[in-house]
């Protein structure tokens, strides 16, 4: 099963385009990623560069409009993630759990959605859907 | 560049209710368009927060609180990761996705090697190395 473990670290909502990270805190989390690679449970990993550099697209009138970040009515955002492969979501708790994570930081799991969770009428829609995705990869 | 581009979550998404078999069409099409221009590297959906679970950390053992969270602007659905030259194409290419009335998303660069200066030393840029690759093997194993 895949899951997501969504970094959210509370205050960075407001962090400036230039944040900076701790070197002490970057080697820490660098360790625990190869752990996660090592027992062949990593997927992926990627950081997100804070709101006040991303931008935010609504749909509610029916024709998109963009706002500019930082957002001010947010209380949480997505520093980063993790997509891992694991046999069951208390697995993935527990993966979570061992994450050198700083106080006052949260970390979400999600469960990815496969073809096989959907109705025969959506993995019709999806048909080519995922070697579509797979070629883009190997391109 | 690369982009995350989240999708919210709403109370439809976190309800497990699918889209009608129309907007998944129209949606499957503009992926089709962001594969064929070589802007999209991945898609996924996230199963609602029920079931879910979050880990806080302030110090002490982590406490683990089970799902479902309040539906707020800041619950995700789903994203994709885009490549492509600057924000604003990733704000031009967004701005045509196949979303009805309600649906918001968020856009955010995603850091890349040379965006941590100083602080990503000689040691940390090949232990990351060492990872991407590794994580390669992982994926292609399955």
């Amino acid at each position: 099963m895949r899951f997501m473990m969504l970094m959210i670290p509370l205050g960075y909502e407001t962090a400036p385009p230039d944040v900076q990270l701790d070197p002490a805190a970057a080697a820490a989390m660098m360790k625990y990623n190869e752990e996660l690679q090592q027992a062949g449970v990593l997927i992926t990993l990627e950081g997100l560069h804070p709101p006040s550099m991303g931008a935010r697209v609504s749909f509610a009138g029916g024709k998109p409009v963009v706002s500019d970040g930082p957002f001010a009515e947010v209380k949480e955002v997505l520093g980063g993630f993790w997509m891992i492969d694991v046999a069951s979501r208390d697995e993935a708790i527990a993966w979570a759990k061992r994450c050198p994570a700083g106080p006052n930081e949260i970390i979400e799991i999600r469960q990815v959605q496969e073809m096989a969770d959907f109705s025969p009428e959506v993995q019709h829609a999806l048909v080519g859907y995922e070697e579509m995705l797979a070629q883009t990869r190997r391109a | 560049m690369r982009f995350m581009v989240i999708v919210h979550a709403s109370k439809d998404t976190e309800a497990g209710a699918m889209p009608s078999t129309e907007l998944l069409t129209a949606m499957g099409k503009f992926n089709e368009e962001m594969v064929k221009a070589g802007v999209m590297q991945a898609g996924e959906g996230l199963h609602p927060t029920s079931k879910g679970a979050r880990i806080k950390f302030s110090g002490g053992d982590p406490v683990v609180t089970q799902g479902p969270f309040p539906v707020t602007d800041d619950l995700i659905a789903g994203f994709w990761l885009i490549d492509v030259k600057s924000k604003d194409e990733a704000i031009a290419w967004m701005k045509r996705a196949p979303f009805d009335g309600g649906a918001e998303i968020e856009i955010r660069q995603i850091f890349a090697t040379e965006d941590f200066g100083e602080a990503l030393t000689p040691e940390l840029r090949e232990q990351e190395e060492r990872l991407r690759s590794g994580t390669a093997k992982n994926t292609a194993r399955k």
